[in-house]
């Protein structure tokens, strides 16, 4: 089997593109990606849907598919380290999605997405341990929902208020995609919840990454508060980024020399609010703002 | 020094070694089951934090969990709301008879943690807690929560369909989960959360009312009161029996000796006992 870094020479380049996931417009003025691609076609390149197979998808993304937009499939549902939670059911479905949103990829976050079955009430997002120990599970994972899609499949960095263990989330990625042999996604907003979190410069474990495996980035606002005088972030994918966040980004954009995609995750905010993040996204990428 | 001595001291060392070995155990996915407890039970996650004995970690793994700062597992104050909304949506009654606050204290549970370590589905993990806490009514909803689950293949010679949940619930059991059902509206959830006391009317706890829970093709579950001893004779079967073993309790529950074979056949034609496929077991 060719490597990665051979096979990814087929992954097509996307640009910029949008998030979504199961009734996201239904927030009051959230984002019309449609919309945006029709007024804006440089900035809505690609949807990246967010999909819970219990769910399935909703009539937004199944317009965009019909229009021909070109999409990647965002896990939300998937304990990776976890071989009973790749069960034949889920599987059957996830390749039933597929077929309808024939995706450039799949990939989604790392992390424990629920505890005990995949069952009502039972959705978190946890970021893995990172321990050493978390490697070999999570590959496996990996490997196998590839073989099981026939697509490439990019781990994300989880968010988190806080992260168990000693290893930088970077050194952890870094190992998981050297042994699923995978590409990954730098979901940079996340990192810099990881980084505050730990006291780190934005750019602590940039070395460790192995950049040319990353495909995708994520740019998203995030705001911070303090719980009983401890500060952190919450991922909400509002409209203002933070400095850490945005400082990644380019240190991510100047690095990452095989990116095909970026997302802007900000899809309960209306048009007008979010296209200055678009243009300033897109002006750092070097990639028509239109 | 005798070989008796030898033997115990080298085994006591064998110990020490298999007990070291545990103690330095790291398996990621035992520390998240362990952090997902300590998320919705501040107790448990100061239990981790103390001295006292927990087998469900090693050192190493409970190492890891000590640091985690306690002010960063409150970073989602709608987490426990979220999971007690969804125990009420399948437990509304059962619900209202203990009061939301009795709920939550599932979680705080080692039946919550141990469900959570063994992977399961946590509705059916607090059906099994509840037990007789909401008497009648908790058993109810709990075979109603199983039926809307995937059902188990029939196993044995004769098994109870697994469509059906056959139960002995308190008399009037039926009458007062519809009634208090009915008076909770359309949104129980909000209802209770406000309430979060038990509600003013109990349970009943005295007699026995057979009742049969049964999810229909459309997956909509049918409720209904049974002769008693068609429940006993279902609830015997469950899980798989040989059929001489169901004609000898049939008997057992009245049935004339000579008729006993030919009342299974009729059960098996009226799709109240089932004949799984000779092998199943
Ligand atoms: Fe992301």
């Amino acid at each position: 089997m060719p490597t990665f870094l051979e096979r990814s020479a087929a992954l097509p380049h996307l640009g910029l593109g949008i998030s979504t996931e199961y009734g996201a417009r239904r927030s009051p003025g959230a984002l019309d990606p449609r919309a945006l691609r029709r007024e804006h076609p440089g900035l809505g390149g690609f949807l990246e849907v967010g999909v819970e197979i219990e769910r399935g998808l909703d009539a937004d993304a199944r317009a965009w598919v019909a229009d021909g937009g070109p999409t990647t499939y965002h896990f939300l549902d998937v304990n990776l380290d976890e071989p009973e939670d790749l069960d034949p059911g889920w599987l059957a479905a996830v390749r039933g999605t597929v077929d309808e949103l024939r995706p450039a990829w799949l990939c989604g976050d790392a992390g424990l997405w629920h505890f005990g079955t995949r069952d009502r009430g039972q959705m978190l997002l946890l970021p893995p341990v990172l321990v050493p120990e978390s490697v070999a599970p999570m590959a496996a994972g990996l490997v196998a929902l590839r073989q099981a899609t026939g697509h490439e499949v990019l781990p994300e960095n989880p968010p988190g208020a806080f992260f168990v263990g000693p290893m930088h989330v970077l050194e952890l990625f870094a190992a998981v995609a050297e042994a699923a042999d995978t590409g990954l996604l730098l979901d940079c907003a996340h990192l810099a919840m990881f980084q505050r979190s730990r006291g780190l410069a934005f750019d602590a474990g940039f070395d460790a990454l192995p950049w040319e495996r990353v495909i995708e980035l994520h740019v998203a606002g995030g705001s911070e508060r303090a719980i009983e005088g401890l500060p952190v972030v919450d991922d909400d994918h509002g409209i203002e980024v933070l400095p850490d966040t945005w400082a990644i980004f380019e240190g991510a954009l100047a690095r990452a020399g095989n990116l095909r995609a970026v997302v802007v995750e900000c899809e309960r905010n209306p048009l007008p609010d979010v296209l200055p993040l678009f243009r300033r996204v897109a002006s750092a990428w070097g990639v028509d703002a239109r | 020094m005798s070989a008796d001595r030898s033997a115990e001291r080298s085994e006591a060392r064998s110990e020490d070694r298999n007990a070291e070995r545990s103690e330095a155990r790291l398996e990621p996915r035992r520390v998240q089951h362990a952090l997902v407890c300590m998320l919705f039970d501040p107790a448990y996650a100061a239990m981790v934090r103390g001295s006292a004995k927990l087998p469900e970690l090693s050192v190493r793994e409970r190492a890891l969990l000590r640091e985690v700062d306690p002010r960063a597992l409150r970073s989602d104050p709608h987490r426990l709301a979220r999971a007690v909304h969804a125990l009420i949506d399948e437990y509304p009654v059962s619900a209202a008879v203990l009061g939301v606050a009795k709920v939550e204290t599932f979680f705080a549970s080692e039946a919550f943690r141990a469900g959570i370590r063994e992977r399961k589905a946590m509705a059916l993990t607090f059906g099994q807690w509840l037990g007789d806490r909401a008497r009648g009514v908790g058993c109810l909803e709990h075979a109603m929560a199983l039926l809307r689950r995937p059902l188990p293949a029939p196993k044995g010679e004769l098994d109870c369909p697994p469509r059906f949940r056959g139960l002995l619930v308190p008399a009037g059991t039926l009458a007062f989960t519809s009634s208090v059902r009915a008076r909770l509206g359309h949104d129980p959830v909000e209802l209770l959360a406000q309430r979060r006391e038990p509600w003013g009317e109990r349970a009943p706890r005295k007699g026995t009312e057979p009742l049969l829970v049964e999810r229909r093709e459309d997956g909509s579950i049918d409720l209904g009161t049974a002769s008693e001893p068609l429940v006993r004779l279902m609830r015997f079967a469950e899980g798989g029996r040989r059929r001489a073993e169901v004609e000898a309790e049939a008997i057992r529950r009245g049935a004339e000796p000579a008729e006993a074979g030919e009342l299974i056949d009729e059960l098996i034609a009226d799709g109240l006992l089932c004949a799984p496929p000779t092998g199943s077991s």
